[in-house]
């Protein structure tokens, strides 16, 4: 016999309020990596479609975040500079996007209605922003030729434009260099939606050229770098902002703002979700040992006589809270993990987030850190409930305890 | 010379109840010497468990002094006292108390574990005593699979595995039939010597006290 054997059998003393236990701190670890797997899964989506968006740098005039631009394009760049010519070049740099960011009114003649503009390569944008960018109807182009210039409309201004794939409708907006009034006739490709109804409901992608076109200007917004590898990004801003300080380098946390308060809110709502459980577990754990330690007083006391000191009768009750702790956390991870398994055959759908037109897929991330974390707190949680319900009896007289009926 | 294994001197004992004081015992003069096999007897409330636990160092002297084996210990801390009981004490209880979820082995196997004597030797001891008591075979078996008589067997041989100085048994036949009782006593007493482990025995038994070399007999917390 060892302490450990020791231990497994008074655990096995009383099975059913053991067995009980064990459920409850399984239960507990499973639903704390289930819930905060979830959480972690939407921050996930949340970062990606955020950099899908913006790029996980966007590259600018130096004034273009500080300031807001007078008349349009005041802090534009050029489309060929240092600084794209070193990001063309790094091996880190999956993509390189130009955009242009405009507004004006849409019209089909008889209605005007005001759009946000983006300016870019149509394909490369549609590919790089994925299911992020849905096509409803119609197809993203390609380059081939056309009479007019082609651009995406978001699905919900088409519906209050009453446009179609093929429909031609002119923008209207402001020149970068007069301010005058210019038009361009533009062809509707494709409808589309990013899944955020406000932002669909002005949603226009338009080529580079047709932008420029219409601002009368040969500059560019901005230039999204996307990278092969996220964990890359503060290296290659501190990369950039040493190489060339001509220029402002955003990175896509600091545009992600949905991201941001749908993390704060879930870190709240998860994190005191999370404490409840492990207050219910604490509450078994400390329940089940108090009464294991009330019933062996006698026992203690014997243990007592026979040489054993508090601190050995203590590590005893110890061992067996650690038991108890142990076997729940790793049932609990079999149940997380089987569920996080599961889930995607199950193919279940969240409904949209406030915002939002489009739900997203029900999954659960699988996190080695979320895992050990909650592993240990629970181990370390039932080890010192054991502790604490042990260290009087342990020390009590030992005439007392050897009396304890 | 040898030193005589206990030496009380006017050994006081209170037990305070609310605002009453009893004196369990008023000045209690003892000695016993190495292999002695000795029994307190006495009336019921006489003082023998409280004189015992005193002299297993499981309960604390108000009063006199403790000499165990030469050594005055009347002053030593509670974690003193452990190592002591650890080392050169075994203990015998009327219940026997033995642990229920540990087999005959384990039970008889804990004091050695608390030494940290090795594995092997461990086993070696463990079975040689439980030999000894007659045993072998129940080995296994877990304490509520045992008669009464093979339980107090199994907490002699707990008592007796790291070979003590002293073995204290408060009443260790009350629960046990005529010849299981004789049976037990003269398998304590055997052992004893051959070990030159000292007894100190509280009993009402008369059959119990025949067989001991010294009878102390206590009345009202002092030896008469
Ligand atoms: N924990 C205690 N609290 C208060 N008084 C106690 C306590 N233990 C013993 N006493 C008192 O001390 C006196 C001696 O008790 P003790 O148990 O030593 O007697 P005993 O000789 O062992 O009796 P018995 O033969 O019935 O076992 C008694 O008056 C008893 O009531
Ligand atoms: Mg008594």
């Amino acid at each position: 016999m060892n302490h450990i054997q020791l231990a497994w059998k008074n655990v096995l003393r009383n099975r059913r309020r053991s067995f009980v236990t064990i459920f409850i701190a399984a239960v507990g670890c499973a639903s704390i990596l289930i819930a905060g797997g979830f959480a972690l899964w939407t921050y996930d989506i949340l970062i990606e479609g955020a950099s899908r968006e913006f790029g996980h740098i966007t590259v600018a005039d130096k004034s273009f975040f500080a300031k807001e631009e007078e008349t349009p394009m005041q802090f534009g760049m050029q489309q060929d500079n240092r600084v794209a010519e070193y990001l063309e070049k790094n091996p880190e740099v999956a993509t390189l996007l130009p955009r242009i960011n405009y507004s004006g009114l849409i019209s089909n003649g008889d209605k005007s209605l005001i759009f946000l503009g983006t300016g870019a390569e149509l394909a490369r944008e549609a590919a790089v922003r994925k299911y992020f960018l849905v096509v409803r109807e119609g197809a993203i182009p390609r380059g081939e030729p056309s009479q007019l210039p082609q651009i995406l409309l978001g699905v919900a201004l088409a519906r209050n434009l009453g446009a179609k794939v093929g429909s031609q409708l002119t923008l209207i907006g402001t020149t970068a260099a007069t301010g005058g009034i210019n038009a361009v006739d533009v062809e509707v490709a494709a409808l589309v939606s990013t899944g955020w109804s406000e932002v669909d409901k002005r949603l226009v992608f338009s080529d580079i050229q047709t932008a420029q076109n219409l601002l009368m200007t040969d500059k560019i917004s901005t230039l999204s770098v996307f990278m092969h590898h996220l964990d890359k990004v503060p290296a290659m801003l501190e990369t950039l902002a040493a190489y060339d300080g001509e220029h402002a380098y955003m990175p896509w946390w600091e545009q992600a703002q949905y991201y941001h308060s749908v993390r704060a809110l879930y870190n709240r709502i998860f994190g005191l979700l999370g404490m409840i459980i492990i207050a219910l577990v604490l509450f078994s754990v400390i329940n089940t040992l108090a009464m294991a330690v009330v019933e062996r007083t006698r026992e203690i006391g014997t243990l007592r006589a026979l040489g054993a000191h508090p601190r050995e009768i203590i590590a005893q009750f110890v061992r067996e809270g650690g038991i108890i702790g142990l076997a729940g956390v790793m049932i609990g991870n079999l149940v997380a993990a089987a569920v996080i398994w599961t889930l995607p055959y199950l193919r279940l759908q969240m409904p949209p987030p406030p915002g939002r037109s489009e739900g997203y897929p029900l999954l659960v991330a699988g996190s080695p850190t979320l895992t050990l974390v909650t592993n240990a707190l629970i181990v370390l949680l039932c080890m010192g409930a054991a502790w604490a319900v042990s260290r009087r009896a342990a020390s009590k007289p030992i005439v007392d305890a050897l009396g304890h009926v | 010379m040898e030193h005589p294994v206990i030496e009380l001197n006017q050994v006081v004992k209170h037990y305070r109840i609310g605002d009453n004081q009893i004196s369990a015992l008023r000045g209690v003069d003892l000695q016993l010497q190495a292999r002695d096999f000795a029994a307190i007897r006495g009336p019921s409330g006489s003082g023998k468990s409280t004189l015992l636990n005193i002299c297993g160092l499981i309960d604390r002297i108000d009063g006199g002094s403790y000499r165990l084996a030469g050594e005055d210990i009347s002053e030593l801390d509670e974690a003193a006292c452990t190592e002591i009981r650890r080392k050169r004490m075994g203990f015998i209880f009327q219940n026997y108390n033995l642990v229920p979820v540990m087999s005959v082995f384990d039970n008889v196997e804990y004091p050695l574990l608390l030494n940290n004597v090795p594995k092997a030797e461990r086993r070696a001891l463990v079975s040689d005593i439980l030999d000894k008591v007659g045993l072998t075979g129940f080995a296994e078996r877990k304490p509520d699979q045992l008669s009464g008589g093979q339980r107090q067997r199994v907490a002699i041989a707990r008592a007796l595995v790291k070979a003590p100085l002293l073995v204290i048994a408060d009443e260790p036949t009350a629960n046990l039939d005529t010849d299981t009782a004789e049976h037990i006593v003269e398998l304590m007493k055997s052992l004893g010597h051959r070990l030159g482990t000292s007894f100190l025995i509280a009993t009402h038994d008369d059959r119990m006290t025949r067989h001991c070399d010294k009878v102390f007999s206590m009345q009202d917390g002092v030896i008469a």
